[in-house]
């Protein structure tokens, strides 16, 4: 009894201890986050507010890393190089035009807005700050999921065999106890045929089964090749809903969506050109060079960020700008939206001419993670557009020569012009009206 | 035992047509990385030379740079009707210092074209800047690193700021803005040039000033009279289309 209650004591303590180590274990945790002094917390968010568009603590961002940057120099001179770096570098200082040239001559802004107070405080936050724990997140285990489509269908499979199984059984374990019955010499119950039986019967004899077959097979046949004949006029070449992976899996729903970003800044040539432009990697540079996602993938730089860097031979931890290296490799995007030979469609003629959205035919590119086509791109889709569409000719300086022709002719109902007033008074031309159904507009 | 056969003959006869059907229909139409049945292909891709098609035969056209049918244009062309690409200052601290004490506008700005310099401001530059400049945008609001270290337009550094410096920065870029030359004409940069200094000097209710009045205050914007736009650096550099590499 002593020794049970002693064991269950040893239990107890030994629940409170683990308890308290977890505790203990986890406010360590916390505290090397949040360890900063009231001064180091000041000089984080001026450090946030003023320094992070070109500075990081731990990787290079435009400028150097600024781990042990205070070992290296005394606070009087980071002060000073902070405040004016350039006052500092025209006085001839060494260290600062060292600083100067190693990092490709990219002068650092000036913040003479900046106290005394407050750059000391960033200086602080420099000595204060700590490499963050890499922890690994364990709450939640990567489990395989039981509902893959593989088990699904393995799971299925083993289902219908087992009924099968089942079926097999039910049935010989009929057969048995008939067989046991007879030997018995149980006498065996003959059924009365059922009307369904004696049906089949008779039309056994009066059709003959190769025919009835025959018959079957050709209205099936017939059926599936007429569905094949309509599809493949119909639907032939039409490469509506084609989405292929690209080299780089980018996502118009967060770029165009969630970002907000318009689509003529990276299809700049949309408006000036007949193509809409796929954007050179200068454009993803434009954002790419700083944002690298490293807070995503554990202090490594994205993935797919990398492979542009990999398309202009770029290294991240070079001081040197917005450059190519000397081995690019273009990237192999995939065409989706492809016009044949034959038909020509021109860009800016649509975007900046007639002002259509880019949605209009794209379809809600902004919502699609992976860009699919939209539209069919078909004859009959452009005609249709054509003609239900109406130009704006009153406002768009493109049309101010059929304007004026709309207008002079106004009261003549006749006349090829004056027929575009309707009943009250306002202009109804549509792009097919204005010459938008002429085959050498787009077949030439 | 011929019913048998003939049976057997129809049910394979059926089950082939309907794998061949399934099958067919799976190339013919279009998804995922299929691009469904395609009649006369070469009409598809073209034979003939067409922007931003590839090549992947690297030996047939080992002439064309990365297997593209757009050529690198030969160092120091100019395209037609762009001799305004011109521009005289390197891409260092010294043209920036340089663009922004001699650099000026030649020729003034029409009122659309000061309204177009509203709408590429919207387009380009507003993602990170805002609207009005305020640092803002809908990207730089939400990665730290596009967002520069003033606080906006109205700050004293931008509205000090000489109208070629601006220039050189749209030209260039600088610190971790890009260069938005690919996008923007010359005439264009300096309309949204214009309407940055005018962001700059926007009160406190969001009125936007005209043109004229921070002419008169910059007395940089020149309306109209023809000064040549290089002044101190004898080196012309022609920036072409080289920055349009891929």
């Amino acid at each position: 009894m002593v020794k049970h209650l002693l064991k269950r004591n040893l239990e107890v303590k030994s629940i409170v201890i683990s308890i308290v180590l977890l505790l203990n274990l986890s406010f360590s945790a916390q505290a090397a986050d949040g360890k900063l002094s009231p001064e180091a917390t000041k000089g984080l968010e001026v450090f946030k507010a003023n320094c992070v568009s070109c500075h990081a603590m731990d990787v290079k961002v435009l400028g150097p890393a600024l781990q042990g940057v205070h070992t290296k120099r005394s606070d009087a001179w980071l002060l000073k190089w902070i405040k004016n770096n350039e006052k500092l570098r025209a006085s001839g200082d060494k260290d600062a035009i060292a600083v100067f040239n190693d990092n490709a001559q990219a002068s650092m802004n000036v913040f003479e807005n900046l106290s005394d107070a407050e750059i000391n405080s960033v200086i602080s936050y420099f000595k204060e700050w700590t490499p963050p724990v890499k922890i690994k997140d364990e709450s939640k285990p990567e489990t395989p999921s039981f509902y893959s489509s593989a088990t699904l269908y393995i799971l299925l499979f083993l289902i219908v065999i087992l009924c099968i199984v089942l079926i097999i059984l039910r049935r010989t374990k009929h057969n048995l106890r008939a067989t046991a019955q007879q030997l018995d010499g149980v006498p065996v119950e003959v059924s009365e045929p059922s009307a369904w039986q004696l049906r089949k019967a008779y039309y056994k004899k009066r059709i003959n089964p190769t025919i009835f077959k025959m018959t079957i097979g050709t209205i099936i046949l017939g059926a599936l090749a007429t569905y094949g004949f309509y599809f493949g006029v119909t639907e032939i070449a039409v490469q509506q809903g084609y989405r292929p992976d690209q080299p780089i899996k980018y996502s118009h729903k967060l770029h165009a969506g969630d970002l907000k970003i318009d689509c003529k800044y990276c299809h700049s040539t949309a408006e000036k050109s007949k193509q809409a432009s796929i954007p050179s990697v200068n454009t993803c540079m434009n954002c790419h060079k700083g944002v690298q996602m490293r807070e995503k993938y554990d202090g490594e730089i994205s993935p797919e960020i990398k492979k542009i860097y990999a398309a202009m031979d770029y290294d991240p931890d070079k001081p040197a700008g917005q450059q190519f290296g000397p081995n690019p490799k273009p990237i192999r995007w995939v065409r989706i939206h492809n016009l044949p030979d034959h038909a020509v469609f021109n860009h800016s003629q649509h975007v900046k001419g007639a002002g259509v959205s880019c949605q209009t035919c794209h379809g809600p590119i902004q919502e699609m993670e992976v860009v699919e086509q939209y539209a069919t791109l078909q004859m009959a889709w452009c005609i249709n557009c054509h003609q239900e569409n109406k130009i704006d000719v009153e406002n768009n300086p493109y049309y101010e020569k059929l304007h004026e022709k709309i207008k002079a002719e106004k009261n003549n109902k006749n006349s090829p012009y004056g027929k575009y007033y309707t009943v009250d008074g306002k202009i109804n031309v549509t792009a097919a009206q204005n010459g938008g159904l002429e085959c050498s507009k787009c077949h030439y | 035992m011929q019913e048998i056969l003939n049976m057997k003959k129809s049910i394979y006869i059926i089950i082939g047509a309907m794998t061949i059907m399934s099958i067919s229909s799976c190339w013919w139409k279009a998804g995922e990385n299929n691009t469904g049945i395609e009649y006369a292909p070469d009409m598809y891709y073209s034979k003939g030379y067409e922007p931003f098609s590839q090549f992947s035969d690297s030996m047939k056209y080992r002439y064309n740079p990365y297997l593209m049918t757009m050529r690198e244009p030969v160092e120091g062309s100019i395209a037609i009707g762009q001799m305004d690409y011109q521009y005289g200052y390197d891409n260092t601290s010294r043209g920036y210092d340089s663009a922004g004490l001699h650099l000026a506008m030649t020729g003034g700005l029409t009122e659309a074209e000061q309204m177009e310099g509203a709408r590429l401001f919207g387009i380009y530059c507003s993602v990170c800047h805002g609207m009005t400049g305020g640092n803002d945008g809908p990207v730089s609001s939400k990665q730290a690193v596009l967002k520069p270290s003033w606080a906006n337009y109205q700050d004293k550094t931008i509205k000090e700021l000489p109208i070629g410096k601006i220039y050189h920065v749209i030209t260039y870029g600088k610190n971790n803005m890009g260069s938005y030359a690919y996008a923007l004409t010359p005439k264009e940069r300096w309309s949204v040039a214009t309407y940055v200094k005018r962001l700059s000097n926007m009160d406190s209710l969001g009125h936007i000033p005209a043109m004229q009045i921070i002419a008169a205050q910059e007395n940089k914007i020149d309306t109209g009279s023809a000064i040549s736009v290089i002044k101190t650096e004898p080196e012309v550099k022609v920036e072409a289309h080289t920055s349009q590499k891929h």
